[in-house]
């Protein structure tokens, strides 16, 4: 089922399709944030900017080009909006400072001509708020292009395969560091980031669910448009929706200790990588759960969640100083494969445990569960649905013995 | 050697009622064990059963077998129902599932024995019969069970003379064949007996010979 259809829900996948659809950001949030974050582009791009010489793009990076946007645990919080503002300019020609001053100045222009709040610069970024009710806010992460040298390096660590591969490592960008000594110098030591290279990475672990999802949805709004036509924020693949299952119970696990909580980019890479193009939400979260942990490396005693398009950046470089994290996150999974897996395994697909609704957020379970069985009556579904009572029970064990007998791999009790 | 995490590891998800701790060295795995219907991930309508149960497993597992004991009275304790009075459950004979499983390791003894076990209970206890067929009790079964794992009739001399061949690393082909014809076994069945002792290796062939607990004249009767 997806969040589109008005049926009823008939299993676990349905419900937790409808909780993940809850978490997600609502499509007209999503277009608000895309239209505020599209014009601020058209703001910077404006004849009469200082960067227009330098042909700046704003493009947003982090869960939003991922498809993984959660909601904020609460009403108060707001939706964090990753942006990064490309600029084509040269590091000979400019300090990590003046790139950084350039994009504020305009930022800051931007927000005087809309009447809002002065941008808070960060160590790395213009943080832009919006009013109250826009319930977001956007990091804009001033950037040059940098995929030359970012190659360079990865062939320079033997990583020649990865270099080669432009949608990979040909978008590496430098970004800048406040806290650097050469902030304010011409330097060709930028510290670097790849984020498109590492969406297309995390793209092409779902590639067969994400185009799937793309034919359903054109076949479901009747549009004769290519696949590849379809934006990919308009589908959600099993993987995208348990990732924002996952740091949903994250987020209610850790709602009073959010310094030390596992980090998305920790739970999205590792279960990326477990996952394995299944085609329903409870296989994904079954593989996910029970493999992510396979993929820690370890070398030479510390724990290595390695970055996919950079593998010598560690994602848990943290966890040596601070082992709370990382003892964090081993609860945090052990946690999370304990709830979903009582619902899978041990319950009717109407009965959520206490458990799993506590730390996927008692309001949003039920919201999303009222939504796909309204009224008390539906609650019964399964025996309603299913037959009732003892034929319906002998009739499943029937299946599971024929199941059983048919594999021929059968075991017969005796007695010592 | 069977660890406390890979056992943990095995439950997690497949038994979220279930922990495991570890015991002078033996792993004990506890609480509530749910009998599936076998749909792929989940039962829409949930497990069919649950059991209560207990199952110690040496860190030597495979080569030990499990003892699993239903702790919470739920099956009637007589042999009728396989299970001792002190709920130890005779879940199926090991060396038989031994010889003829693809998947020993623990997640296959879950997701195998252990749960055809428990299917079967609730099927007995839904319609008085066993859904696999049941061994008779005692030295009858096990020799039943592994004549089928040798794939031979089931008479016990046969059977103790191909365990005695296949206990050997290399059974030697002046050996009369088991299949009786008088001939050597290298002119006879010796393609068909390495082909069972490469399932049914020399440690699996002595335990299972200790266990049919042969007399002095059946261990010397049929001599090489």
């Amino acid at each position: 089922m997806t969040v589109h259809d008005k049926r009823l829900a008939r299993s676990h996948d349905d419900i937790l399709e409808a909780i993940a659809a809850a978490l997600d950001i609502p499509p007209g949030k999503f277009e608000e944030a895309k239209q505020r974050y599209e014009a601020l582009g058209g703001w910077l791009d404006r004849p009469e900017s200082t960067l227009a010489d330098l042909d700046p793009a704003i493009s947003p990076h982090g869960s939003f080009l991922l498809g993984t946007v959660t909601r904020p645990l609460t009403d108060a919080d707001e939706y964090d909006v990753d942006l990064v503002c490309r600029v084509n300019g040269s590091k000979a020609a400019l300090t990590q400072k003046q790139l950084k001053d350039a994009v504020g100045y305009e930022v800051a222009l931007y927000a005087r001509a809309r009447d809002m709040a002065q941008p808070e610069e960060r160590r790395r970024c213009w943080t832009l708020n919006y009013a109250e009710g826009a319930q977001f806010h956007m990091d804009v992460l001033p950037a040059l292009p940098d995929a030359q040298r970012y190659q360079a390096q990865l062939r320079a660590k033997g990583f020649g395969i990865l270099a080669a591969d432009g949608d990979l490592s040909g978008h590496a960008i430098a970004i800048t560091d406040n806290q650097r000594r050469d902030y304010a110098l011409i330097s060709d030591d930028w510290l670097q980031s790849n984020p498109y290279g590492y969406a297309a990475w995390f793209r092409g672990r779902m590639r067969v669910r994400l185009t799937e999802a793309k034919r359903s949805f054109a076949a479901r709004e009747r549009i004769t448009a290519s696949v590849d036509e379809i934006p990919d924020y308009k589908v959600r693949t099993p993987l995208q929706q348990a990732i924002q299952l996952l740091k949903r119970h994250r987020d209610c696990m850790f709602a009073d200790d959010g310094e030390h909580k596992p980090i998305s980019i920790i739970i999205t890479t590792l279960a990326a990588h477990a996952y394995n193009e299944e085609s329903s939400l409870s296989a994904a979260l079954q593989t996910i759960l029970t493999n992510m942990h396979l993929h820690i490396l370890e070398r030479d005693g510390i724990a290595w969640v390695v970055n996919p398009v950079n593998p010598v950046e560690n994602f848990a470089d943290k966890w040596p100083e601070q082992p709370r994290k990382r003892d964090n996150f081993f609860h945090w999974l052990a946690q999370a494969r304990q709830d979903f897996a009582k619902y899978l395994r041990a319950s009717p697909y109407d009965t959520i445990p206490a458990e799993l609704e506590q730390r996927l957020g008692r309001r949003l379970v039920k919201r999303a569960v009222n939504s796909v069985m309204p009224g008390d009556g539906a609650i019964g579904a399964p025996a309603l649905l299913l037959g009732s009572g003892h034929d319906d029970e002998l009739e499943r064990a029937r299946h599971a013995v024929d199941a059983i007998q048919s594999s021929g791999s059968q075991s017969r009790p005796w007695v010592r | 050697m069977l660890t406390l995490f890979e056992v943990q590891s095995a439950i997690a998800f497949e038994q979220p009622g279930l922990r495991a701790t570890e015991i002078d060295g033996t792993i004990v795995v506890e609480g509530t064990l749910v009998v599936t219907d076998g749909s792929a991930v989940c039962d829409p309508a949930g497990p069919l059963a649950r059991y209560t149960v207990r199952v110690e497993l040496s860190q030597a597992y495979p080569r030990v077998e499990p003892r699993v004991f239903e702790t919470g009275g739920r099956i009637a304790r007589d042999p009728d129902h396989h299970i001792n009075v002190d709920g130890d459950c005779c879940v199926t004979v090991w060396e038989n599932w031994l010889a003829t499983a693809k998947d020993t390791s623990l997640a296959g003894y879950l997701a195998g024995p252990l749960r055809e076990y428990f299917l079967g209970q609730f099927w007995f206890e839904k319609t008085g019969s066993w859904p696999f067929g049941e061994r008779a009790h005692g030295m009858a079964g096990m020799e039943d069970a592994y004549a089928d794992a040798l794939g031979i009739p089931n008479r016990r001399k046969d059977i103790l003379y191909y365990l005695r061949l296949l206990r050997q690393p290399w059974p030697k082909g002046h050996w009369p064949c088991p299949c009786g014809s008088g001939q050597r076994l290298r002119v006879c069945h010796r393609a068909e007996l390495w082909s069972l002792h490469r399932r049914i290796s020399p440690h699996l062939a002595r335990a299972m010979l200790v266990r049919l607990q042969p007399s002095k004249s059946e261990w010397f009767k049929e001599g090489f």
